[in-house]
C-alpha cells in the first residue's frame, strides 16, 4: 500500500517533468517567435500573415523595454526571433550584440518608410532596426480651463501657478526632467551636474501643478475634464481629441520627447528567414493601413498613411508635422548620470 | 516513525514526499532571494549590472530623500493598520457573534470582491471619486458642496485604497480569534459585576490580542510595498518603499540598488515577525506555516 503510493507519486512527477519538456513542438511551415509590446499589433494582421505564408506565429508580449531586455538576456539564445525595442534600447541591444545585422535586400517594402525616420541617432546606418511605430510627448489642453491666450507652445506655461493641481503628466522621469531641461535651454538628455541641480530647483515649481502621473491612460483625466493640461503621448492625445471637443493639441517650440519602436531580429534568431518575411509583410502599405486603423500611433510608413482617410490624416496628434518631429529628441543612454535622475525623481515624487 | 523501521524504509518515503516541496522552495524562494542578496553588492555602469563588489547600494539607503520616503511609507502603513483595526474589529466581532446564516452572508460579502482583480477594483474607485464622479455629483446635487472636492490623488485616497484592499486580512484573523473566544469567560465577567465596556476592555480585548497582532502584521507589511495603490489612487505623487523599488528595477535601471532596498525591507519584516514571535504570537495565525 505504502509502496504503491510512493510509486504513484513518482509516476505523477515523472509525467509532469516529461510534460514540461514536451512543450514547444514544431510546425510544418515553420514558426516565428514574435516578442512585442502589448496592444501593438492587430490579431487580424497576425492571422493574415499566417494565412499568406503558412508560418505559425507564436506571440508573447511585454510592457517595458527593460522587461523585454531581461527576458531576452535570461532565455536561451534564439528564443525570440523578432523583438520591438524603442530607440535607446536598440542602441543598448546593439552594444550588447543582441541584434542581427539586417540584410536589406530581403526587405523589399523598406521604401515605404519616410526617410526622415531612417538612420536615427541610435542606429546611424539603420543596420539593425526597422521603424515600426512611435509617438511624441505632446501637450493637450482644455480650451475652457486654461488661461486666456495660452497655447502651450512654450513649456514654461506648464510652470505657472495658475495650473495648480491641474496637470496630468507621463509617469516617466526622463520626460519630466527632459522637458524641464528644454524649458531652460538645456539638453533633453542633460548630463551636466550643475545644470541638473538647476533643473531640480525648477521642478519644485512644477510639482504643485501635477495632479497625477499616469502613463497608462492619461487621456481619461483629460476627457472627463479632471485636469486642464496633459503632457501625454500623441497616441493617447489622438484618442482624447476624438472624445472631447474642448481639447486642443500643442507642439512646444523647443522640441518634443520622441520615441520610436523598431522591428529587430535577434542575433541568434532560429527563424530569421521567417522574421524577414514578417517584417516585410508589416511594411506592406495595405497591412500597415490595417495596423494604423487600430492603433493610431505615429506611423513612419508613408505608403500606409497615404491609404488612410482624411479624418486620420488631418488629426494633428496622429500625423504630426515633419518639422515638429525634426525638432524632437530621443532618450539617450546617459550612463551613471541616471543615478542623479533617479534621485531628482525621488525628490520630486516623494 | 517507530524505531523498528529500518532507515531505508524511513528515508525513501520521506524523500519522495518532502523533496518536491523542498525543491520547490529552494528553486523558487531561496535561490531568487540569494540572487537578490548577491545582486545588492554589485555595481551598474548606468545601464547594465557589472560584477564589481561595492557597498554603495547600502550606503545609498541612507540618502535623506529616501529616508523621507521610508517615513512616508511607514506613516501610511501605520494609519492603514490603525484604520483596519478600528473598522475591522466591530465587523469581525459582529460576524463572530452572528447566527449561522448571517455569518455566511457576511463572509461572502467579504470574499466576493476578491474574485475581481484589485487593480480593476481600484480603478473603479477612480470613477467614483473623480471630480465628475459619482460621489462629487451626488454631494453637489444634494447641495452639500458647490465645487467638486479633491478626493482622488491625495494621500487620503492612497489610505482609502490601502484599507480597501487589505481589510479582509485584518477581519479574518480577528474573526478567528473572536470566534474561538470561550463564552464562559464573558459570563464569568458579567457575574462578577463588570459591565459590557469593562468586560470588553479586560476580557475580550486581551484574549483577541493575538488576532489583532497577526492582522496588523499581515497589513503593515504589504502596505509598505503595494506601489500600485499609490500609483492609481495617489497619482504617483506619494512614493512608498514599493514605488522606490519598482523604479530601480524599471525606469531607473539600477537593479543592485533595488536589490539593497528589497533586502532592507526583508530585514525590517524579519524584525517585525521576530517581535511578533517573541511576544507569544503564533506563526500559524499568519498563515505562513
Amino acid at each position: 500500500m505504502k509502496r504503491g503510493k510512493v510509486f504513484l507519486l513518482t509516476t505523477v512527477m515523472a509525467v509532469f517533468v516529461l510534460g514540461l519538456t514536451a512543450c514547444g513542438g514544431g510546425n510544418k511551415n515553420g514558426t516565428l517567435n514574435l516578442f512585442i509590446w502589448t496592444e501593438y499589433i492587430p490579431d487580424s494582421v497576425i492571422e493574415g500573415f499566417e494565412e499568406e505564408t503558412g508560418i505559425n506565429v507564436e506571440m508573447q508580449t511585454y510592457s517595458g523595454n527593460e522587461e523585454m531586455l531581461a527576458k531576452v538576456q535570461g532565455s536561451n539564445p534564439g528564443t525570440y526571433d523578432i523583438v520591438v525595442p524603442s530607440d535607446y534600447m536598440v542602441e543598448n541591444m546593439i552594444s550588447q550584440g543582441l541584434l542581427m545585422e539586417l540584410d536589406k535586400s530581403k526587405l523589399t517594402n523598406l521604401e515605404n518608410l519616410d526617410p526622415a525616420y531612417l538612420n536615427p541617432s541610435y542606429d546611424p546606418e539603420s543596420e539593425y532596426s526597422v521603424p515600426y511605430m512611435g509617438g511624441a510627448g505632446v501637450i493637450i489642453y482644455n480650451k475652457n480651463m486654461v488661461e486666456p491666450g495660452a497655447d502651450f507652445t512654450d513649456y514654461d506655461e506648464l510652470f505657472q501657478p495658475a495650473y495648480e493641481n491641474s496637470i496630468v503628466a507621463l509617469d516617466d522621469f526622463r520626460s519630466i526632467i527632459g522637458i524641464t531641461a528644454l524649458s531652460m535651454g538645456y539638453g533633453f538628455n542633460e548630463t551636466d551636474e550643475t545644470k541638473l541641480g538647476e533643473i531640480k530647483e525648477k521642478m519644485i515649481v512644477l510639482k504643485p501643478n501635477i495632479k497625477s502621473f499616469d502613463s497608462d491612460s492619461p487621456k481619461t483625466l483629460m476627457i472627463t475634464e479632471e485636469t486642464a493640461v496633459g503632457l501625454i503621448w500623441s497616441g493617447e492625445a489622438a484618442l482624447a481629441l476624438a472624445e472631447n471637443d474642448n481639447l486642443d493639441i500643442a507642439f512646444p517650440d523647443k522640441g518634443m520627447y520622441l520615441f520610436l519602436d523598431n522591428l529587430c531580429i535577434t542575433k541568434d534568431a532560429k527563424n530569421a528567414e521567417n522574421a524577414y518575411q514578417f517584417i516585410d509583410y508589416v511594411l506592406n502599405a495595405e497591412v500597415n493601413k490595417e495596423i494604423s486603423s487600430e492603433f493610431p500611433y505615429l506611423n513612419p510608413n508613408t505608403a500606409g498613411v497615404a491609404l488612410m482617410d482624411d479624418a486620420y490624416k488631418n488629426n494633428k496628434a496622429i500625423v504630426i508635422p515633419p518639422e515638429e518631429i525634426a525638432k524632437g529628441y530621443y532618450v539617450q543612454n546617459i550612463g551613471k548620470t541616471v543615478d542623479i535622475y533617479n534621485e531628482i525623481w525621488a525628490e520630486f515624487t516623494k | 516513525m517507530k524505531r523498528s523501521y529500518r532507515a531505508r524504509n524511513k528515508t525513501i518515503p520521506l524523500l519522495t514526499t518532502v523533496s518536491p516541496v523542498a525543491i520547490w522552495l529552494i528553486l523558487l524562494v531561496a535561490a531568487p532571494l540569494l540572487y537578490v542578496l548577491f545582486l545588492s553588492f554589485l555595481s551598474t555602469d548606468g545601464y547594465n549590472v557589472v560584477f564589481l563588489f561595492t557597498l554603495d547600494n547600502y550606503k545609498n539607503l541612507f540618502n535623506p530623500t529616501y529616508l523621507e520616503i521610508y517615513a512616508n511609507s511607514f506613516l501610511i502603513a501605520f494609519f492603514t493598520t490603525a484604520i483596519c483595526i478600528l473598522v475591522g474589529y466591530p465587523f469581525a466581532y459582529h460576524m463572530a457573534r452572528a447566527g449561522k446564516r448571517k455569518k455566511t452572508v457576511m463572509m461572502v460579502m467579504l470574499m466576493v470582491p476578491f474574485w475581481t482583480n484589485s487593480l480593476i477594483r481600484l480603478n473603479g474607485w477612480k470613477t467614483l471619486l473623480g471630480k465628475t464622479g459619482f460621489v462629487n455629483t451626488f454631494l453637489q446635487n444634494l447641495g452639500i458642496i458647490r465645487e467638486p472636492v479633491e478626493i482622488l490623488y491625495t494621500r487620503g485616497a492612497v489610505l482609502l485604497g490601502m484599507v480597501y484592499i487589505l481589510i479582509p486580512y485584518m477581519i479574518l484573523p480577528l474573526f478567528a480569534s473572536i470566534d474561538k473566544l470561550d463564552h464562559s469567560f464573558l459570563e464569568a465577567s458579567n457575574d462578577l459585576g463588570a459591565n459590557k465596556v469593562k468586560t470588553f476592555l479586560h476580557v475580550t480585548l486581551p484574549l483577541t490580542f493575538a488576532g489583532i497582532f497577526s492582522g496588523s502584521i499581515m497589513i503593515f507589511i504589504p502596505s509598505l510595498g503595494y506601489f500600485f495603490v499609490s500609483d492609481i489612487m495617489g497619482g504617483g505623487k506619494s512614493q512608498l518603499i514599493g514605488n522606490l523599488i519598482e523604479t530601480q528595477f524599471k525606469a531607473g535601471n539600477n537593479w543592485p540598488f533595488g536589490a539593497s532596498l528589497s533586502m532592507m525591507l526583508i530585514f525590517l519584516i524579519l524584525i517585525m515577525v521576530t517581535v511578533y514571535k517573541k511576544s507569544g504570537g503564533d506563526m500559524e495565525d499568519l498563515g505562513v506555516m
